[in-house]
């Protein structure tokens, strides 16, 4: 059987695997900006907190994943919940520091222009800071979510969902004809996957950050 | 900054005025801390969108005062210190079954430990020796035109989950630490490359310019400009390629590769938490060491000139 | 202008209010010394008051004191007799505008959101939001058309600034904080702004408090100067004039530096003096008109204006013979003109380097007004500075006639009260 009849054949169970690969990467994704900049907005301002957060996000970074998942398993058991748990925890790092640096990074002119003419603290953050703030941290979005894609398949291995099942179904049947087919249907399907996620990124980008500073 | 912040503090809240964490080791901050930093996209893109702030991705600009702390020095290694103790303690008085004792016993862990070192020196040294030299053959100006095509592929090597990599090397090079070793340095070796592009394109032109201008040959401007310059770059370069090649080699053995994922797997696959534990915890401190080691060493080994720039 | 007033504002916010320091101190934890010590200042409603000091003298910081942008250790503002010592801060930096160096233009907003941010946040309808958009845009000498929609990073710096003071204008208020709002761009964009300023605050009469550091900007804006040193002490709070010629100290004269009788040049402007007349006819006159008016005119010669009445050659008795009638190549055409609100210093430099000695003066759209030469500058020089001698003879009279009576008052024990 060839790579395109594997393909054919197995359509299916493919289709259901990518989008469960996606799903799941989609909506830890989601909750992981929603954290990461909240963190990012109620840590930056003072040194020690923003500071303490990149700290933190940049050793839990190291951490291998199959390692941290190794860890995840005796807490939260095997399935869907460490692989939920470990994508949350990774995609919030990259979006976090982002954060924190972006949100450092707006000129603290404006900030005064801003408080000079009568914007509240509020006002500040939502107008000025956070819009300004916007391409580094939907630049940490899309790191965290081309690294989320990798753990996902890794997360494979602790009975979690998507494409890495795939994968794993062809180490475990080394030596069979279908290995090769297996592992990489599912190893070009995460790379198509993440290719589409960053091109929703770049339209994302496009729509959202102001003509005023894009590059 | 604008001329206009002189004299007297003139801030209602200075922010970081006076701040007693400067000296902390927290300060560490900047981006090129974390293997991730090393992505060509983000550099490009939060440098030049946020253009404004100095560009707070590129590994070399946005570097802080960095000065070698007696915390810095003693912090994490205490830190890990104490948690290979408790891991240890509990392991003592822990009763292991059978299938626990198997996996555990006859210097394994020993075994799996020093595997998974080899494989990430070696593996390191490898990346440095290819991604670094590559880096500069791709920012001359003859092969300049190629350094697009590397950007590229670096992305897409990205987007490549590392599993299906090693799993596909396995399947051409046969089971074994070969599969796993060459697996681990292709993972690497894009990121480190596209580090060095971006940093070597980084440097300031003006200065090069100089350079030449005082006579400098092509050589001389790249190892005496450079180069040096680039040092940072580099060393940030080595940490990304240690940290990342740590996290790689977890997966070697889903190739016959061994090292610590071995008894990662052992454990979920027998379900015994107990051996589980145990390598993750001891993937975890061997990654958390060898980034300090590496910090430790790019603090020690920067150029002073380049140290201090806020 | 003050039709335009805010709803919320008081009605008479078009115009300016009076602002009171009362021993503003500003000192900052960690340090002996306050920043800012013990300010008292009156600035009266529809001047411009501008705080003159070296660097790090806590000018700046007392500017800010007034829209708290930073908070005065102790002391009082007062605006318009209100206490705002203790208002919310939002509140108060809606009725004061604020400008600072480099615009603070917000990159990711265009020009026209920019402008409209602080109508926006109290509360304006939005058709008269863009109306006052387009409004300010025109006031500050922006194209409305061209300029809406462009973002700040397209725009040059002169322009950038423009749109900062209008941003600072936009919701009418009755007072403008300006920080060193010129001080980043270029020299010769920097005269266009400040005379963009003079004409502004003639329409609108605004209390302006304006920061720099530059002394000749502070005589050509300013109606009263404060100068100012360590620690925002006062050494002297007066009008430019008075500064000139008769500065209360060293430390002041020392920042007035050389030149004091050319700097008085700055603070007198063309519309201030007399001007000389010539004879004009515009290019759609009929030829034998021009002739006519040569002959008649004493002054063997006559200024020709284009279709816009603007100048445009200057015509001498011979030149008509020489081009054998033709307007066209006839005569030379007028390279530099100043305008009403241009001061002496401007117009004399004009006279000096046009080979006639002259200089054409323009109203707002570039139309002839009347002519500037060495002779009216010259006498109403010597007539300015007369003034200013006496002026500062009698000052200082009265200072001594009041030392003398307090002495007195003090010999027989009275309780000071001297003057009223």
């Amino acid at each position: 059987m060839n790579f395109w009849e594997y393909l054919g054949n197995r359509r299916q169970q493919l289709l259901a695997d990518a989008f469960q690969h996606a799903s799941a990467v989609f909506q830890c994704m989601v909750v992981a900006t929603a954290i990461g900049v909240l963190i990012g907005v109620l840590t930056y301002r003072s040194q020690w907190a923003g500071n303490l957060a990149t700290t933190v996000t940049s050793t839990i970074l190291t951490i291998p994943s199959l390692a941290m998942i190794g860890l995840l398993i005796p807490v939260v058991g095997l399935g869907v919940a460490p692989t939920v748990t470990a994508l949350t925890l990774y995609g919030l790092l990259p979006i976090v520091r982002n954060a924190i640096v972006g949100l450092r990074g707006v000129d603290p002119t404006l900030v005064d222009a801003a408080k000079g003419i009568g914007m509240s603290r509020l006002h500040r953050l939502v107008r000025i800071e956070l819009p300004l703030a916007w391409p580094p941290i939907l630049t940490g979005i899309r790191v965290s979510t081309q690294m989320l894609m990798g753990i996902a398949a890794i997360a494979a291995y602790a009975s979690g969902p998507g494409l890495g099942n795939e994968i794993f179904r062809g180490i475990a049947s080394l030596g069979s004809k279908n290995a090769l087919n297996q592992v990489l249907a599912g190893t070009l399907g995460i790379i198509v996957l993440a290719l589409l996620f960053d091109a929703v990124y770049v339209l994302i980008g496009r729509l959202t950050i102001p003509r005023g500073i894009r590059v | 900054m604008t001329p206009k912040r002189r004299g007297a503090p003139r801030d209602p809240e200075p922010p970081h005025a006076g701040s007693p964490y400067t000296d902390s080791p927290y300060t560490e901050s900047s981006y090129a801390d974390t293997p991730y930093a090393a992505s060509p996209r983000e550099e490009d893109e939060a440098a030049g969108a946020a253009g404004r702030e100095g560009a707070p991705t590129s590994p070399v600009a946005a570097r802080q005062p960095r000065r070698v702390t007696w915390r810095k020095v003693t912090v994490l290694p205490a830190v890990l210190a104490v948690v290979l103790l408790a891991t240890w303690l509990w392991f003592a008085q822990a009763d292991l079954d059978s299938i626990s004792e198997n996996a555990l016993s006859d210097g394994q862990v020993g075994k799996a430990l020093r595997q998974h070192v080899e494989l990430t020196a070696i593996s390191t040294f490898f990346v440095l020796v290819i991604a670094i030299p590559l880096g500069i053959l791709l920012t001359r100006r003859a092969f300049r035109k190629g350094a697009p095509v590397a950007m590229a592929l670096a992305n897409m090597g990205q987007a490549t989950p590392a599993i299906g990599l090693l799993a596909l090397l396995v399947i051409w090079l046969g089971i074994g630490e070969k599969a796993a070793l060459t697996g681990i340095i292709i993972y690497a070796v894009l990121p480190v490359l596209s580090n060095t592009i971006a940093g070597l394109r980084a440097n300031d032109p003006t200065l090069l310019e100089a350079a030449r201008g005082i006579g400098m040959s092509p050589l001389g401007v790249l190892a005496k400009v450079e180069l040096p310059l680039a040092v940072p770059l580099i060393l940030a370069g080595v940490r990304t390629a240690l940290v990342l090649n740590v996290g790689t080699a977890t997966l070697a053995t889903f190739g016959g590769g061994g090292g610590l994922g071995v008894l990662i797997t052992t454990g979920i696959t027998n379900q015994r938490m107990p051996v589980l534990l145990l390598g993750s915890i001891l993937t975890v401190v061997l990654a958390l060491l060898v980034d300090w080691l590496a910090s430790l060493a790019e603090l020690v080994l920067s150029p002073r000139g380049l140290e201090v720039r806020s | 202008m003050s039709e335009t007033s805010g709803p919320s504002g008081p009605p008479a916010a078009a115009t300016g209010a009076t602002i009171e320091l009362e021993d503003l101190t500003k000192r900052y934890p960690g340090s002996a010394e306050p920043a800012v010590d013990s300010v008292n200042m009156e600035i009266k409603a529809g001047e411009i008051v501008i705080f003159v000091g070296p660097s790090g003298c806590g000018k700046s910081t007392t500017l800010k004191m007034i829209n708290r942008l930073i908070e005065p250790t102790s002391g009082r503002i007062r605006i318009d007799g209100e206490d705002v010592t203790d208002i919310d801060p939002v509140k108060l930096r809606r009725k004061v505008g604020y400008a600072i160096q480099s615009s603070g233009l917000f990159p990711h907003m265009t020009v026209a959101q920019n402008i409209a941010l602080v109508p926006r946040m109290i509360g304006w309808k939005k058709a008269r939001i863009t109306s006052r958009v387009e409004e300010m845009l025109d006031l500050v000498g922006l194209d409305p058309a061209e300029f809406h929609g462009r973002y700040p990073r397209q725009l040059s710096g002169g322009q950038q600034q423009r749109v900062g003071v209008a941003r600072a204008l936009a919701a009418d208020p009755p007072v403008l904080l300006m920080d060193e709002p010129f001080g980043a761009v270029d020299p010769i964009t920097r005269d266009h702004l400040q005379d963009e300023l003079i004409r502004l605050q003639h329409e609108l009469h605004k209390t302006i408090v304006f920061v720099t550091h530059d002394f000749d900007e502070a005589i050509k804006l300013g109606d009263r100067i404060a100068v100012l040193r360590e620690r925002s002490h006062i050494a002297q709070f007066d009008t430019p004039e008075a500064i000139l010629t008769n500065p209360a100290d060293d430390f002041v004269s020392g920042f007035v530096g050389a030149g004091a009788a050319l700097k008085r040049l700055n603070l007198t402007r063309v519309r201030d003096v007399e001007m000389a007349d010539v004879p004009t006819v515009t290019v759609d006159d009929p030829l034998q008109r021009i002739f006519d008016k040569l002959r008649a005119s004493g002054t063997n010669e006559l200024l020709l204006l284009d279709k816009r009445h603007r100048p445009y050659k200057w015509l001498r008795r011979g030149d008509l013979m020489r081009a054998r009638g033709s307007l066209a190549r006839a005569g030379t055409l007028v390279h530099d003109t100043v305008t009403r609100d241009a001061t002496l210093r401007d117009a004399l430099e004009a006279v000096l380097t046009d080979n006639a000695g002259r200089v054409a003066v323009t109203g707002r759209r570039g139309e002839y007004l009347g002519v500037v030469d060495m002779e009216t500058l010259m006498n109403s020089v010597h007539e300015m500075l007369e003034a200013d001698r006496l002026d500062a003879l009698e000052h200082q009279h009265e200072l001594e006639e009041q030392r003398s009576r307090l002495t007195q008052h003090e010999q027989e024990g009275g309780s000071g009260e001297a003057t009223a």
